[in-house]
Parts: C-alpha cells; structure tokens; sequence
C-alpha cells in the first residue's frame, strides 16, 4: 500500500526525526546490557511505601540479579527459548528483575493482572500455558483454585518489599503476616525470589555459564510478551508483541516527547501499574533506557500514598490516567506543595479531560499532553507534541507511524472524513496469541485496525469521535460488556441483562448494568454489585444498576446496548 | 520510691517513645497542617479543653487526697498519647489526622500544660513545681523534633524509629503492669475506690465526650472516632516521666497513683471501644487498589 500523506510531520519540532530507523538495539537483553554498563550505580528503581519506606535498586544490580534469574529459570527451572512466564505483581522491585530475566533467558514474559480473580486467572493461565509463574505473596493464595487442572511447574514468589534494606523489610513482613493479615500461608511448591537468585548467581559460578547465550539467536522480530486484552466477545487474547515492537516503540515515543529529557538526570514517578502496557513500555522500558531513576508506587490508592513519593523525590515526570491527574488536583497537600521540579506529565489509557489538563497546568506548572494507543500497538500510536497540545485531541502520529481512517469498506478516507482509526509501523503486534481468526478481523494488510472511530483534521492531528466497540474503559482498563453479562447472566434471579458504559466523572466511564429480575426474587442493586464483585476484578463491577421490566431489543431478539446508551446519554443531556 | 536505674530507664524509654512520635511526621506535615488549622483546632480545643476539665470535675466532686488528685490533674492536662494512633488504626479510624494531633498537642504542650495546669491547680489551691514541668516537657520535645527531621532524612530509618516507639510504648505499659503494680500492691490495695474511679473514668469519659464533641461539629464518623480516641487516650508515660522528675520522692508513690492505673485501664477501654467502633464501621477495608485509580 502507497505511503499516506503525513501533514504532523510539520509539527514535530526540531531535532524531532520523522523516521527513526530500525532500532538501536539487537534485542532487549542487549538493550538491559548496555544501558547498566553506561549508567553502573546509578539508582534504577526505588519502589516507595505510602509510609515513605522504600528500596533502592542501582542499574548494574538490576542487571546482575536479571543474569541469575535468567540463569535460574533455564538452567534450575528447565526452560527453553520461547516458553512462557508469568508475571503477576504490583509496582515492586522484584517487577524489572523478573522481566528483564524473562528476556534474557529468551523466555516471553505474560503480563497478568495482580487484582485479577481466581478464575480470570485460570483463564489466561489456560491460553497462555506459562512454564513458571513469578508472583507477588499477596496473592499467591489464588494460585492453587487458578492452576487447577493445568498446574504451573515452577512458582517463583516475591514480596513487596524486596530488596528494602533488613530492617524495613522485617517490619513490613511482620505487619503483612500479623497486623493486617494480608499475606496468607502458601500452599503451593514455590521458590522465594532470593533463593532462585541466589540459585542462578551460584550456577553461573560453578558452571561458568554465560547469560548472554540464551538470547543470542533473539531477534526484534521474536515474540517478548504476550500482553492480554479483552475483546468484542468478551474473550481475552494475547496480544503477542516482539522485541522489536516494544525498543522501536520506547523509541518512537522519546522520539517525539523526549525535548527536555536530559539521559541519566530524570526521576519519573510510576504509579501506574507495571502489568499495563503503558507503564510497561514508556515507564519501565523507554525512562530506563534514559537512564532515569524510576519511582515504583505499589499502590496509589489512597492518592495520600503518593503524597512521601512526591515529598522525597525530585520528580520530574511521571505518566498518569485522566482519573490520577483529576485526583492529584483534588487533593489539599499536592495543591499545597506541588511538585517544583516536574517537566511535563503524559497521560494514557482513557480520553484526558481538557478541565483536568487545565487545572494540572495551574496546579503543578507543567504541561499534561495525552497520547493514544492500544495493547495490540505497544502501546504509543500517538501523542500531543509538547508546546503543540491541541485540547480534545489524541495529537500527532509518533515518528515512524502513519496513522488513517479507514472505511466501512476498507479504504482509506480523505482528510476530514469520519473513519475508523487504523495504523502501521513498527510497533503494530504480530498478531494474537493462537487466534489467527481474531488476528484476520483487526488487520488490513499491515494496517491495524484500532477499532475507535476518529477523523483527522488538516495538520495531521486526530480526535476519536466514538468507540466502534462497546467496549467500556474505566479509567484506563477495557471492560468487554460480553464478560460482565456473561457473569451476571449466572445469577439465578438475574433473568435479563444488558450491560453498557456510562459517563462518570470520576473514571471517565463507568459500567451500567441493567437488569430484568426475576419476579419476587428481591434482588437489588447490593446484591448485583456483590455478586461481581466474587467473580470480577472491581474495575469491571458495574458502577450503576437499574432494574428494568424488559430490554430493548431488535426483531431478531438481540439486546441493544445502543438504544440504552442513547437513553442514558438524553438523560444526561437532560439534566 | 524509684531508684536510679529505674528512673534512667525510664527517662530513656519515655525519649524513644518520644523519638518515635516525631518520626511520624515529616516537618512539611506539620506545616502542612497549620496551614489549613481547622482540624487542628478542634483537637486542642478537646485535648486542652476537655480532658483538663474532666480531671478538674473529678477532684471537686471525688474525695481524694490532695496527692491523688495532683496525679488526676497531672494526667488530665497531657497531650495525647501515642498508643492513640494504634487504636485508631485499628477503629478504623483516620490515622494520618491521629498522628497529627498528637504530635500538635505535644508540641503545643510545652504551653498548653503548665498554663492549664496552673489555672485548675491554683483554683484547687494545688501546688505544682510549674517551671520543672516546662523543663521536663522542653526536653521530651527535642526527641519529636529530631524524629520528625529524621523521617524527612531518611524515610526508611524514620519509619523504622516509628514503629520501635510504638512498639516501646506499647512495653511500657506492661512494665508498668511488672515492675510499679508488685512493689506498690500494698498500696493499691489500701487506696480508695475514688482513684480507680478517676483512673477508668479519664478513659471512657473523655473518648464519649470527645465522640460527640467531634459529632456535634458534624465531623465525618471516621474523623469524630480519631477525636474521640485522640482525646480520651492520654499520654501515659510522659505523666508518669513528670512525676518521676520534678516530685520528691515522698510523694512519687501518691502522685504517681492515677498515671500509672490509667496508663493500665485505658488500654482495656480503649480495646471495647475500637471493638464497638469496628462494628459501627462495616465498610471493607481495601487492601490494594480495586482498579486503576
């Protein structure tokens, strides 16, 4: 297909190249090599406790520990090239060392969500059949009801406080384990990270084993994560992103926002999780490449425990959702003392509120500029281009991107033209994760098909206009309606349900359910919301509940959300 | 009546524990808070307003020698005491306002309790070695002040000092319960149930006054339970410290009375209160984020 017209070349700014290139890097261990070899005892990665305890992780220690655990994982473990490995954990220090090890032993790491059920993680540990699993103790009580019938061979557990210094670490573990009871006994067969380090860095002794063969043969074209999303029908896939995808993205997006990033001086806050592809690859991946110090919050929820994080680092970025800057805003001591030495914020994951964007500017000094992206693209299609934000927008393709809108026939429509979103350049999936069906509908040649309807105005800047799919995005998390009626459906006193997403102040959009009740059955809205809440991660637990006597539907009695959604968008409007 | 040794090891725990009330606040806390005082306010008002009140009721309308009732006094006008902040953690309570009305009343009592000592004591024709009591609380405000400027150093040796004071003040009471009960047994038995009587009642009355005080400014449930624990719990071992360092020995054992039975009973009070607190409260606790944000 002929190159499209790229009109936001022009605004770019300078030093800003239109094409980037083929990568800097053969692969991502070579990428986690050489950036610990130029920045050594540099601090990597400080993971910060709401109570201001924290620990510390330098670039050449990341880079050792990876080693041994790359080490443990083939040479204790058993694992080949390409076998699977899960992660599940908040932010924490033991995140980088698991995922950089995954990459170094030629393994493809598999994002799953730490807040996920027992039985959300049976389904993707079913479809991605991962080899060993690297968890936090949090959560591994999940393990054994999410394994059942396909067990797991090797469990490797961490904590949230590892790599704390001995005194902190201790207290932590005691008030985990006895105060508030949130750590329980582990019933599974299971290594403690240390010990599989310790394990590796013993291996490479005694067996003069080199590290960097593993991945020799790894090229960007070979798959490094399988990052799981939802879908139209409510079944998760594996969005199967290579090395390629993941450094030519970290690449594109500096490319384009990395004007007043200076390597090696930057501190950047991530309080969005990890196991989310925008943290993944912009926090994680892209700011260690600069060689910034990475400030990992566990948990940002109550926002008051970002408040020790902000008062005991210079930030100076940090990447957030409409809903963490609205809530940041909001709160009495970041008003009171806002950060002094933050550069500019990146938002993602849900549409950022012009309001919001404003009241940031004010409050904190800085700019928040938004980009757009997906699970399938790595995560960055687009982002606004510093002193360049147009309200309302989604911005300007990143570099080496060429973004369109397609038809309903699959041709590309003239500028101005209302159409579906669709893309291509490097950081575009190989496809999903054994479903070549589900592959063959979201592509068009090389063309990624995002499935938002958008147009593009005569710079080159686009506005998404609608969503194709029902889909639902609480702040930042797709919500697939099919999965939350398909659980409601269920209930025994649930006789009809529709499922569709509202807007909501507080997350953008907020899940609605509506159901038609058995009669007498007394069910109310508690008694739904409770009934989600035991199969669901909360994000997905409807917000609203409305008990109707019937559905709208169509003549062949398929339920239309439509017809809600447009009843509850004149109610809105109305009020 | 306490030897050298004794009063040492005291004088050091009562510092930890005081270190450790600092170490949990940073200084831009506590700007922080002076900047938007409303909060703040209520909680002088009902540590320094309440509480003295109470004592003072207690000694007119009990029948009490003149040294118990310096003890009823005495443990009446402290500021707030730490084991507060574990109570309310566990009440459910608003544990970041707890903390700084601790380390508020502890800072303004260097003012607060002599002047409110002073004016009760002169009304019951009391004496009190005023200046020694400044002395003493001028001392103990050294270690808050170096453990609020640790926190702000070093976030992990800060929070580490923390917890080593919470958990000394919670030792301390069960060396109270080992050490002062055995030796003075004889005369806890001989005393009258008038001090038992000030002992509990500090405790359980000052947390309902304090609830429904914190009530009646239409303060949110999770705030008026912060007040009401903050107000009624009562810093045991810095009135017990006083006594030890600015009475004569004589009448140590008479003064010492109050602060040490309180120190004992408010621990059993406060344990049903955070059980009736708890159930009051039936919202879960999160322990991690339920989505994003």
């Amino acid at each position: 297909m002929a190159d499209t017209a790229k009109p936001w070349t022009a605004f770019y700014g300078d030093n800003v190249r239109a094409d980037i290139g083929g990568g800097s890097y053969r692969n991502l261990p070579d990428l986690v090599r050489s950036v610990a070899d130029t920045y050594g005892k540099a601090k990597a990665f400080t993971a910060v406790l709401p109570n201001g305890m924290n620990g510390t992780l330098t670039f050449k220690q990341v880079d050792e520990m990876s080693d041994a655990l790359a080490v443990y994982l083939r040479e204790v473990a058993g694992l080949s090239a390409g076998d699977r490995v899960a992660v599940q954990m908040p932010n924490c220090l033991g995140f980088p060392v698991a995922a950089f090890a995954i990459f170094k032993a030629g393994c493809v790491l598999v994002n799953v969500n730490p807040l996920y059920t027992t039985e959300e993680m049976a389904k993707q540990f079913e479809d991605a059949e991962p080899h060993a699993l690297i968890i936090i103790d949090l959560f591994a009580d999940k393990i054994p009801g999410a394994t059942k019938g396909h067990p797991i061979p090797n469990v490797i557990v961490t904590r949230v406080a590892e790599f704390f210094p001995a005194a902190p670490r201790g207290i932590v573990g005691l008030i985990q384990k006895y105060w508030d009871r949130s750590v329980q006994p582990i019933e599974v067969a299971h290594t403690r990270l240390l010990a599989a380090i310790a394990a590796g860095r013993a291996h490479i002794k005694s067996d003069k084993i080199e590290v960097d063969k593993y991945a020799q043969e790894v090229t960007l074209d070979d798959l490094a994560v399988l990052q799981y999303t939802g879908g139209t029908t409510g079944v998760a896939k594996g969005a199967m992103l290579t090395h390629g995808n993941l450094i030519l993205n970290m690449e594109q997006a500096m490319e384009l926002l990395g004007r007043d990033i200076v390597k090696g001086e930057e501190t950047i806050m991530t309080a969005l999780p990890l196991y989310h592809i925008f943290a993944f690859t912009v926090n994680m991946l892209a700011f260690y490449w600069l060689g910034a110090r990475n400030i990992l919050i566990p948990s940002p929820r109550p926002l008051s425990n970002l408040k020790r994080a902000f008062e005991n680092y210079k930030i100076t970025w940090m990447s957030g959702v409409n809903t963490l800057f609205n809530g940041l805003t909001n709160e009495v001591w970041f008003q009171d003392t806002p950060p002094k030495h933050m550069k500019f914020a990146g938002a993602g994951g849900m549409a950022l509120q012009s309001a919001v964007a404003e009241r940031w500017k004010e409050i904190a000094g800085c700019e928040v500029v938004q980009g757009y992206g997906l699970t399938e693209t790595s995560p960055v299609l687009t982002f606004e281009p510093l002193g360049n934000a147009r309200p309302g927008t989604i911005g300007i393709p990143v570099p080496s991107t060429e973004v369109a809108c397609f038809s309903d026939d699959g041709e590309i429509l003239p500028q101005g033209e209302t159409g579906e979103i669709a893309a291509r350049g490097p950081q575009i999936m190989k496809g999903y994760w054994k479903k070549p069906e589900e592959t063959s509908k979201v592509m068009n040649g090389e063309w990624f098909l995002t499935g938002d309807i958008g147009v593009m105005d005569e710079d080159g800047y686009f506005r998404i206009v609608d969503r194709k799919k029902d889909m639902v995005v609480v702040s930042g998390f797709n919500v697939y309606p099919n999965e939350v009626e398909d659980c409601l459906a269920k209930h025994e006193d649930v006789i009809e349900v529709a499922v569709i997403g509202v807007p909501d102040g507080a997350t953008g959009e907020a899940v609605k359910a509506f159901v038609v009740a058995a009669k007498d059955s007394g069910l109310n809205k508690d008694a739904v919301r409770n009934y989600c809440k035991e199969h669901l991660t909360a994000y997905k637990v409807p917000k609203q509940v409305e008990f109707r006597d019937e559905l709208p539907k169509s003549n062949v009695g398929k339920i239309l959300r439509k017809d809600l959604r447009a009843e509850e968008l004149a109610k809105i409007a109305a009020e | 009546m306490v030897d050298e040794f004794t009063q040492t090891l005291l004088g050091i725990m009562v510092g930890v524990i005081m270190l450790g009330l600092g170490a949990s606040l940073t200084p831009r806390d506590f700007f922080l808070a002076l900047k938007r005082p409303q909060g703040l306010i209520i909680g002088v008002v009902s540590q320094y307003g309440i509480m003295p009140f109470l004592g003072f009721l207690f000694v007119t309308f009990l029948v009490v020698p003149e040294t118990i009732a310096l003890g009823i006094l005495l443990m009446a006008c402290m500021p707030g005491g730490t084991t507060s902040n574990v109570f309310t953690y566990f009440s459910k309570g608003n544990l970041a306002l707890s903390l700084l009305m601790t380390v508020t009343s502890t800072a303004t009592g260097i003012i607060m309790v002599p002047l409110i000592l002073v004016i009760y004591a002169a009304t019951l024709n009391i004496e009190i070695p005023r200046e020694e009591i400044i002395k003493v609380l001028a001392v103990l405000l050294v270690p808050v002040l170096l453990g609020m400027t640790i926190r702000k150093l070093n976030a992990n040796v800060g929070a580490v000092m923390e917890f080593c004071g919470s958990m000394l003040g919670a030792f301390f009471i069960v060396f109270i319960a080992v050490t002062w009960v055995p030796q003075n047994w004889q005369f806890l038995l001989g005393t009258s149930g008038a001090t038992y009587v000030a002992a509990i009642g500090l405790g359980v009355v000052g947390i309902t006054l304090g609830y429904f005080f914190a009530r009646a400014l239409s303060l949110h449930p999770r705030n008026a339970r912060t007040v009401a624990l903050e107000t009624g719990i009562q810093n045991g071992p810095l009135a017990i410290a006083i006594v030890v360092f600015t009475f004569p020995a004589e009448q140590q054992q008479a003064i010492m009375a109050v602060p040490a039975l309180y120190s004992l009973f408010i621990v059993i009070t406060s344990t049903m209160v955070t059980f009736i607190f708890r159930r009051a409260n039936t919202a879960a606790e999160q322990k991690m984020p339920d989505s994003l944000l």
